[in-house]
């Protein structure tokens, strides 16, 4: 595939993902490197989309640009708008902590967050989080795709997915807020480590009883997320001034959870043995010396 | 911006056709969208092609869902109408103005430029929504789920940027001789419309032709105000006006 506009050559491997308004592939161009080429079907929707990655781009000069080239190809006959980004490895958050165990949620979460400090100072809110828009690399490593849904801070939300969304929780506006985002990443917490409960009550629950306290009933009776619930209950309130506190405040409650239960835990056992035997030993010793 | 919003379960039985109404609204500057809502497979091969020329007529979207996806569906086909309608403005202006074909046509930075001011309109423009909910016996099972979408799309519409307002009709009306009844006048707050279909008795009949041409005709007197009874207790008494009168305003 040649852009026409910019001129540069693609060759589409194979297929990444399917958005709500087009697809991604993963593409070679030159000498090896790899690239994620996103093909829309409308070409001023598929220009928002990049617009958005244009000004991240811009506000965050510190980092390598995530969007490469913006161009249209010719594909048997008929005009095709795409965009080029840096390519993200990496798999849907649910799957990952599927693979990888749930102890990974402290690092992960810590990661979205400061993932989305980022963009919340930019001005943007991300609005669409869910398992499969934020994808784990090695090691807990945390990467926001498909910013068709991200609204300028004060606008209204342009895309979400209802389970995650504060207004079908009655628990706020449609409004992009940082607070907004909160919302759905503890709804994603939620999902990720209490899926099968969380769909039970969508869908047994009237319209009107849905509130963030039944959501709160959850967490206060699963295990994992038990720990976080003063994170989870402020995130599903709105009570997070900005997204560097809520980042901050789950910091510190995930140290806590880890930090050992009881004084015992604290010493390992060969620890006081040694210590012990060590204590005989002096005491037999000083008797020793002591008698002679 | 105005727009129709008709909610339905089958095809029309009375009065004039429902495609030729959708037709003259369109023509006075009004989209008509359609959301065929089904729970059991009923709608059968004529109810379904009345639903999508419906909308054909009326220049809008139509799709069949089941009640459980309504609210996406209402939000989904309102958000798309805008922007559509915004795309089709702006393609007839970048014809007239400069021969290139539409948006697309334009090399990417200017491109990036146009689409940054379209995103702008599609925030601030402002947008009234008027829905008209087949009420006919078999639609009973599914008005909750009606009432859960109109909720759901108010609340969206207040986080816009720019006026919003939605009303809302019935069909058909209580006596022989109403089409059509207004539940809610224009109101931007969703706290206005409460339980807005627990007085409805139903009845067999499916004016929808002659209901969507009552709300045309609503939506040309009251177009740009907002009537100040948000809830009207006696069926609307709708006079025909016009038709020249109303022109879209979706001019740029």
């Amino acid at each position: 595939m040649r852009g026409k506009w910019n001129g540069k050559l693609y060759r589409l491997e194979r297929l990444l993902g399917l958005g709500s308004n087009g697809q991604v592939y993963l593409a070679t161009s030159g000498h090896r490197t790899t690239f994620a080429v996103k093909i829309g079907h409308e070409a001023a929707e598929l220009q928002g989309e990049a617009n958005i990655l244009a000004s991240l781009d811009h506000s965050q000069k510190n980092r390598p640009p995530f969007l490469l080239d913006v161009d249209d190809a010719i594909v048997n006959g008929t005009n095709v708008p795409f965009y080029v980004m840096r390519y993200v490895p990496g798999i849907p958050v649910k799957a990952y902590l599927r693979q990888n165990g749930s102890h990974w949620l402290g690092v992960v979460g810590y990661r979205l967050l400061e993932r989305l400090t980022l963009l919340h100072e930019a001005g943007w809110v991300f609005g669409d989080i869910k398992s499969d828009n934020v994808l784990i690399g090695e090691y807990g490593r945390v990467e926001l795709v498909d910013f068709g849904g991200a609204s300028a801070i004060g606008r209204s939300v342009r895309q979400f997915t209802e389970i995650y969304d504060r207004g079908y929780w009655s628990a706020g506006s449609r409004t992009a807020d940082p607070a907004y985002d909160h919302f759905a990443v503890a709804l994603l917490w939620l999902h990720a480590l209490d899926g099968k409960r969380l769909i039970q009550l969508t869908k047994t629950l009237l319209p009107q009883n849905r509130h963030p306290r039944e959501l709160m009933r959850l967490v206060q009776s699963n295990p994992l997320l038990k720990p976080l619930e003063v994170w989870m209950e402020k995130a599903l309130a709105g009570k997070f001034e900005t997204t560097r506190e809520a980042s901050g405040e789950w910091r510190s409650l995930v140290r806590i959870s880890q930090a050992p239960k009881s004084p015992s835990d604290r010493i390992p056992g060969w620890m006081a043995g040694m210590l012990g035997a060590a204590i005989v030993l002096s005491v037999t010793v000083a008797a020793v010396w002591l008698l002679q | 911006m105005k727009q129709i919003l008709l909610i339905t379960d089958g095809g029309s039985n009375v009065g004039e056709s429902p495609v030729i109404a959708a037709a003259q609204a369109y023509a006075e500057g009004i989209t008509v969208n359609v959301a065929g809502v089904i729970d059991d497979g009923t709608i059968g091969e004529y109810g379904s092609v009345e639903i999508a020329e419906i909308a054909r007529a009326g220049g809008g979207i139509s799709q069949i869902v089941t009640s459980r996806q309504l609210s996406r569906t209402v939000q989904m086909m309102t958000r798309q109408t805008v922007a559509g309608s915004i795309r089709q403005a702006v393609n007839q202006e970048l014809r007239q103005l400069f021969g290139v074909d539409n948006v697309g046509s334009l090399p990417p930075p200017k491109r990036a430029e146009v689409v940054k001011v379209m995103e702008d309109m599609e925030e601030t423009i402002s947008l009234s929504v008027a829905l008209l909910i087949d009420a006919s016996a078999s639609m009973k099972p599914k008005l909750h789920a009606v009432e859960e979408a109109i909720r759901d799309l108010t609340l969206s519409l207040q986080a816009r940027t720019g006026k919003s307002q939605v009303s809302v009709f019935h069909f058909p009306g209580d006596s022989q001789h109403d089409y059509c009844v207004m539940d809610a006048g224009w109101t931007s707050n969703a706290a206005k419309i409460g339980s807005l279909f627990g007085r409805i008795r139903m009845r067999g009949t499916t004016p929808t032709g002659p209901a969507l041409m009552q709300v045309v005709d609503f939506i040309g007197e009251t177009c740009g105000k907002i009537s100040k009874t948000e809830l009207a207790e006696a069926p609307l008494q709708a006079t025909r006006g016009d038709p020249n009168e109303v022109r879209s305003d979706y001019v740029v």
